[in-house]
């Protein structure tokens, strides 16, 4: 036990699919609107195209997010959609960090 | 809308750009309400000029395009959000339950105002108080038959009016329209010696009641110009606030 009153095995316990920065970052901005195109998103977070999908695809194979695809007019347009399984993981690290982080004032 | 700043993995951020971005997506309506804002102005304007009422545009009045007002900034509403507010593509806001309740409150209230304004002009007609085509007119429109006109302002409403910004437009807009036709049945067009038609209302009260409407119509009409030109500002910081392309 530390002085926060967690195991320091606590930090293997992480979702590394979660706290890997990118992933974590397509994630914040998946449970902050309802639907975000791949365009925005490869913006918001500066990853490139291939990096973009390469982190949606592993989040979609956990069941984090779903892809949306769909025309306007004859443009395929590609969409994503954070899951519930993907907000409750995305909750479940914020606490988890939360709790391994030293209390404010406290070295 | 709350403005935010990326710097470095700031999720805090990440996470209120997003929703600032996905709710000016939701509204797309800065341009657009300035927009209206400058329409309501010409809309009031053009009429009061007196030369502008005989103005004629392909063998009808100038008064008569005027009522299409609405229609006009309805259909350049999405034109403008697709030209201007698209480049990144769509980001939808995860609905927001007291937003919705007050697009609600502004569109039913368009609506009351509406059937009211058709009841009282009905009852206007029946009781012989209102002329569709007074006596001495010069100008046929409106008459009674475009009384069907603010029915068809109410199609459209909830599917167009995503913001109450715009449904405040829109309002403005339509009570715009609301007045020339009252201010038509009451009064009359009557040709003056130099063969210019002027209006002439019915008494000094409805003048008055007029006049304010007017005015508050003005004041609104500058405040929504200011209001829509911030907003786009607002926009285009989002912008600036995302990260650089590689």
């Amino acid at each position: 036990m530390n002085k926060n009153g967690t195991s320091p095995k606590a930090i293997l316990d992480l979702d590394r699919m979660v706290h890997e920065p990118a992933r974590l970052a397509i994630l914040t901005v998946l449970a902050s609107a309802e639907e975000v195109a791949f365009l925005f998103l490869q913006r918001v977070t500066g990853l490139s195209k291939g990096n973009l999908s390469s982190h949606t695809q592993k989040l979609e194979a956990a069941g984090y997010l779903e892809t949306i695809k769909a025309f306007q007019g004859r443009i395929p347009v590609t969409s994503f959609r954070i899951t519930e399984d993907g907000r409750a993981a995305l909750r479940a690290y914020h606490q988890q960090l939360r709790a391994l982080l030293p209390k404010e004032g406290k070295p | 809308m709350t403005m935010t700043h990326l710097d470095g993995p700031d999720l805090e951020a990440l996470g209120a750009l997003t929703r600032d971005y996905a709710a000016f997506q939701a509204r797309k309506s800065g341009l657009a309400t300035a927009l209206g804002g400058l329409m309501a102005v010409l809309f009031l304007t053009a009429p009061m000029y007196v030369d502008a009422l005989g103005t004629r545009l392909m063998g009808r009045y100038l008064l008569e395009y005027l009522l299409l007002a609405p229609f006009g900034w309805l259909a350049l509403k999405p034109l403008l959000g697709r030209v201007l507010y698209r480049d990144l593509g769509e980001v939808k806001a995860i609905p927001d339950a007291a937003y919705e309740r007050q697009r609600w409150f502004w569109i039913l209230g368009i609506a009351l105002f509406i059937g009211v304004f058709l009841i009282l002009c009905i009852l206007g007609f029946a009781s012989g108080f209102l002329h569709a085509i007074p006596a001495g007119a010069c100008v046929t429109m409106p008459s009674l038959g475009a009384l069907w006109l603010p029915l068809l302002y109410l199609a459209p409403m909830p599917w167009m009016l995503r913001g109450i910004e715009e449904a405040r437009a829109y309002a403005v807009l339509v009570g715009e329209c609301m007045l020339w036709f009252l201010a038509s049945f009451l009064a009359f067009w009557s040709a003056r010696p130099y063969g210019r038609p002027s209006m002439e209302t019915a008494s000094t009260i409805v003048q008055i009641i007029l006049v304010l409407l007017l005015l508050a119509i003005l004041i609104w009409s500058a405040l929504a110009m200011v209001r829509g030109w911030k907003e786009h500002r607002e926009y285009l910081a989002i912008l600036r606030a995302l990260p650089q392309e590689p």
